[in-house]
């Protein structure tokens, strides 16, 4: 099995959840309720969580323990999508990025519990439930404020169309794409897109948002080859700030 | 006044008041928690929530993000009947009346308080044509030696359940220790704190 397309795809899926989570948790203490505060919470937290097993796994493909990996990387080596380390902005967007993205995770989980690579596998059986959450969470959600008022309708809007170019920077295609469809390990960045594209539709068409041509869209790549926008490092120096202070440090 | 935090930018006060409009608030929807399969489901508190099935969601995390369990539901508060609340030996049965059958019959869930200051445990489900019917049938039907103070009857078709297909929803939740104040293990980190100090 090759293993250096299986950290390839390892590495975004972790780097996605490490950054989204860390970003879902800037809401802590900030949401719009104090039960949508928990729930919010709680997601990021599985994020980290998510991020974290997915590092155990390259951690026993030879790559550094989870810590190390996570905490002393650099913006440039980081594999996430732009998408996932654009700063919160009102909640509007956070539920938009939450919806397009986590209907994105459950799909490639989906997938997964399907891989040759025994691993992965196992994972994507063993999160199924807490993704499912996720995304009744979001679906929820987008169809409550995606019919409610003028201005939450208007605003989800906006949040979309802006999100949009970014989300399908989740897909960037890999150098491996073939070499997983062939061993089985993952059908592929292609495949899920498409698969990604109908849940979307399926959603948004419950409620009175519209979305644009797929074909109008300008997927925003470069982040799975680390290129990044200016966001991502001030986010990586808050996040290590207590390693780099005390490299000793537990908590 | 400023906020310690920066990311937090209040308004200005303005001097200006003006009364509050009344009800601009969401309502309640009672939350219900399986501790464990097979287990009565037990009632946990409150989350507000503009409706039924945001209220589910709601809950699932306010309640459930902590301790194991295998299911919950909720329900709008206005959708519970609520018996009288007895004291010391007077049962809440002793005040539920017989009340003749009105039609077509529904189910009801009945609920009990053993304790007061505790929470409502789910008893069973009687066919009633009306709550009031459904106290009484529950009488009849439910009723046991142990003290009851309150009793509660809701309409099972008011009642937003946990689907057959989500009940993986709580799967991961023995890996959560994490989320128990214990697992910090403040006392032990507190401890060798103070022991390195004295050093």
């Amino acid at each position: 099995m090759n293993h250096e397309a299986i950290k390839e795809l390892l590495y975004k899926m972790a780097d996605d959840q490490l950054i989204l989570g860390h970003r879902n948790s800037e809401w802590t203490g900030f949401g719009p309720l104090l039960e949508e505060d928990i729930a919010f919470s709680s997601m990021a937290q599985d994020k980290i969580g998510h991020s974290l097993a997915l590092y155990t796994i390259l951690h026993e493909l030879g790559e550094q323990d989870p810590d190390t990996i996570a905490f002393t990387r650099n913006a440039d080596q980081f594999h996430n999508t732009v998408f996932t380390e654009l700063p919160n902005a009102e909640y509007d967007f956070s539920l938009i990025r939450h919806f397009l993205y986590d209907t994105s995770e459950a799909l490639r989980f989906e997938i997964l519990s399907q891989s040759s690579f025994e691993p992965l596998a196992q994972l994507a059986i063993k999160v199924r439930g807490e993704l499912r959450y996720h995304t009744m969470h979001a679906n929820t959600w987008i169809k409550q404020l995606g019919s409610a008022t003028e201005e939450s309708i208007s605003k989800l809007q906006k949040s979309l169309e802006y999100a949009l170019p970014y989300a399908l920077g989740l897909f960037e295609p890999s150098l491996y794409e073939s070499k997983l469809i062939n061993e089985k390990v993952f059908e592929g960045e292609k495949a899920l897109e498409e698969k990604w594209k109908k849940k979307v539709e399926e959603v948004i068409a419950q409620t009175q948002l519209q979305l644009p041509n797929w074909k109008t869209l300008t997927p925003h790549y470069g982040g799975r080859i680390g290129k990044h926008s200016e966001h991502l490092q001030p986010l990586l120096d808050e996040m290590s700030e207590v390693l780099r202070i005390d490299p000793t440090a537990e908590w | 006044m400023k906020s310690l935090d920066p990311r937090v930018n209040r308004l200005p006060l303005t001097g200006n008041t003006s009364p509050k409009v009344l009800l601009d608030q969401f309502g309640t929807f009672e939350v219900f928690v399986q501790a464990k399969a097979g287990k009565p489901f037990q009632h946990e508190g409150v989350v507000h929530a503009p409706n039924l099935e945001m209220s589910y969601l709601l809950a699932k995390e306010t309640f459930t993000r902590r301790f194991t369990c295998v299911s919950i539901y909720v329900v709008d508060t206005r959708n519970v009947h609520v018996s009288v609340l007895t004291e010391d030996e007077d049962n809440a049965y002793n005040h539920v009346t017989e009340v003749a059958s009105s039609g077509n019959k529904v189910s009801f869930e009945i609920f009990h308080l053993f304790k007061r200051g505790k929470q409502h445990q789910h008893a069973g489900t009687v066919e009633a044509s009306n709550p009031n019917e459904a106290l009484w049938l529950a009488s009849k039907q439910l009723k046991t030696e142990k003290q009851v103070f309150n009793i509660w009857a809701i309409h099972t078709d008011d009642i937003r359940f946990t689907h057959q297909d989500d009940l993986d929803l709580w799967h991961t939740l023995p890996d959560k220790k994490f989320r128990d104040a214990a697992a910090y293990k403040g006392g032990d980190k507190l401890k060798s704190f103070l022991e390195e100090l004295k050093k």
